[in-house]
């Protein structure tokens, strides 16, 4: 099917189901994710994964979710490569939830505070080279429903 | 296409085709990027779109009025500047991208990241119609001058603009790292964890 035709549940509708999230399915559909463009094939991210069993020392992590897949970014000297840095990551964030959706595991991607917070990041092995981009939490859909496309907003949209 | 093929084959596309870019097209594809995105709330992010002679050339004029404010670099850079506003006016079509910031780091955040994801969407989008884009955010354009003409608002910040156009040949592939190669996972310690 055409990416023209497909449509994706909001993240807010998500419902996740108890089932483990197998890292290989992880690894396999970043695998494709990392083909997102990013300037000078500087590739700045890293992933860190969370497993459902491995929160009880990460008290800070307080949405329930089978799986937590955190995404870091390489830090850099100026705001504009800065900038390059986290629209790849989120291009490659994008592949990787379109992917998980053919594969019925939903992706909600997520900001949360602890994000900014150093000793939070030290815990999670985060070095000062880098920054959280983004969360992304995981889980297979509980009761599939193919999703019913929202209709369109207005675009904000002017010419030059 | 599979999806699989389609986010491994897209390539940027820095040299296009003189075929006209349909404006409609850009906006219905731009309709299901923002659709694909599954967002919550509103949307965060405006788009200035120059597709027409007259935008384009008036686009270019923006990308180089830089280097045309001093006069010995005008004198030095003379022929340089000159090929990169024909570079610049040569892209049947523009999409000029802004995303609103926030004093709140989450709202910041988020949306850049939402409208960089649209973006995604729509270069996936735009592969599917055999319309080539790429993503531009270079220092030439990285100036207060250039944010002023295009008409950035004090409290929006530059995505980016991406150049659209069809194309006639793609370039290859540059191979990416292996995921496992950038994958960490987080184990209990033991400890418990001081709050």
């Amino acid at each position: 099917m055409k990416l023209m035709d497909r449509s994706i549940e909001p993240q807010s509708s998500l419902q996740f189901n108890n089932h483990p999230v197998p890292q290989a399915l992880i690894l396999e559909l970043l695998n494709h994710a990392v083909w997102a463009p990013n300037h000078r094939l500087r590739e700045p991210w890293r992933f860190i994964y969370v497993g459902e069993n491995s929160r009880d020392e990460l008290a800070f992590i307080r949405t329930k979710a089978p799986g937590h897949l955190i995404i870091t970014m390489k830090n850099e000297s100026s705001t504009h490569k800065q900038d390059e840095n986290l629209a790849a990551i989120f291009c490659l964030i994008q592949n990787f939830k379109l992917l998980a959706w053919d594969k019925k595991l939903g992706v909600r991607v997520s900001f949360y505070e602890w994000m900014f917070d150093q000793r939070h990041c030290q815990k999670l092995g985060v070095t000062d080279k880098e920054r959280i981009a983004a969360v992304l939490e995981l889980g297979f859909i509980h009761e599939w429903q193919d999703a019913v496309p929202k209709p369109a907003a207005t675009l904000n949209w002017s010419l030059l | 296409m599979s999806l699989e093929q389609l986010i491994r084959e897209r390539r940027s596309i820095r040299k296009f085709n003189g075929m006209p870019v349909p404006q409609d097209l850009v906006k219905r594809l731009l309709h299901k990027a923002e659709q694909l995105c599954s967002y919550d709330g509103e949307a965060r992010w405006r788009y200035v779109y120059a597709g027409t002679p007259e935008a384009r050339e008036r686009l270019a004029d923006y990308m180089i009025e830089k280097f045309q404010e001093n006069k010995i670099v005008k004198l030095a850079l003379g022929m340089l500047t000159e090929s990169f506003h024909k570079r610049f006016v040569e892209v049947p079509a523009n999409l000029i991208v802004f995303a609103k910031t926030d004093s709140d780091p989450i709202i910041h955040e988020s949306s850049y990241g939402t409208v960089c994801r649209i973006m995604q969407n729509f270069q996936l989008l735009g592969w599917e119609e055999r319309l080539g884009m790429v993503w531009i955010t270079e220092p030439a354009i990285q100036s207060e001058l250039f944010f002023k003409r295009v008409g950035l608002q004090e409290d929006e910040r530059f995505v980016g603009i991406l150049q659209i156009g069809y194309f006639d040949k793609a370039p290859k592939g540059r191979a990416r790292t292996a995921a496992e190669r950038s994958w960490t996972e987080f184990v209990n310690s033991g400890k418990q964890e001081e709050i």
